[in-house]
């Protein structure tokens, strides 16, 4: 599970069955480090139940987590769901958002 | 799962007996940066071809989309075809490398 921030969207019409009707979201990790910033990586692409925005702070789960989360199990295409939709986080002393 | 750009097929003639008949694919992941991440070797049973933008799953929902139960030695693959995806910078990423606006 990680804490990310929706970045953008994704649109597939050929696809699995499994995911027709997910909506799905590219979702950044949050930096939380106090260091100089990480650099730019590969956003994860996570199916969305909640609703999140553009911009949403959200908390991701993977593997079964993430197929409950979107109403599947064992057999399900899906491996990465969004699982909360962030009110606001406090990291240390000072830094909240 | 993952966005990326296929880029080439690979072919094996001596593998485990599980993945006789699957497609393989190498995908380069998307990346938000100038970074460049690991290329990836995944199944495809929706017919992508090099250049299109594909999602890729992982572990037992890849397994669940090669179609061949859950006894095989393989754990990604190609699940959907990309049509466009919009990023909050303003860029869209078109279903083909050289097509983005």
């Amino acid at each position: 599970m990680f804490l990310g921030r929706v970045i953008g969207e994704v649109w597939a019409t050929r696809k699995v069955s499994d995911l027709e009707g997910h909506r799905l979201l590219v979702v950044e990790a949050l930096d939380t480090g106090s260091g100089p910033p990480a650099p730019m990586v590969t956003p994860v692409v996570a199916a969305d139940p909640l609703g999140a925005g553009v911009g949403e702070e959200v908390i991701v789960a993977f593997g079964k987590a993430a197929r409950v989360a979107c109403g599947g199990d064992g057999d399900f295409a899906l491996e990465a769901a969004v699982v909360g939709i962030v009110d606001g986080h406090q990291l240390n002393a000072g830094e909240s958002a | 799962m993952l966005v990326g750009t296929v880029v080439g097929n690979v072919w094996s003639t001596v593998k485990d007996p599980s993945l006789q008949g699957l497609r393989l694919l190498v995908i380069q992941p998307f990346t938000t940066g100038k970074e460049s991440a690991e290329a990836i070797v995944a199944a495809d049973t929706l017919g992508a071809g090099v250049g299109e933008r594909v999602l890729v799953v992982f572990g037992r929902a890849a397994r669940h989309c090669i179609g061949k139960g859950h006894d095989i030695g393989f754990q990604t693959a190609v699940s959907a075809i990309i049509d466009r995806m919009e990023l909050a910078d303003g860029r869209t990423i078109g279903p083909v490398a050289n097509e983005d606006i």
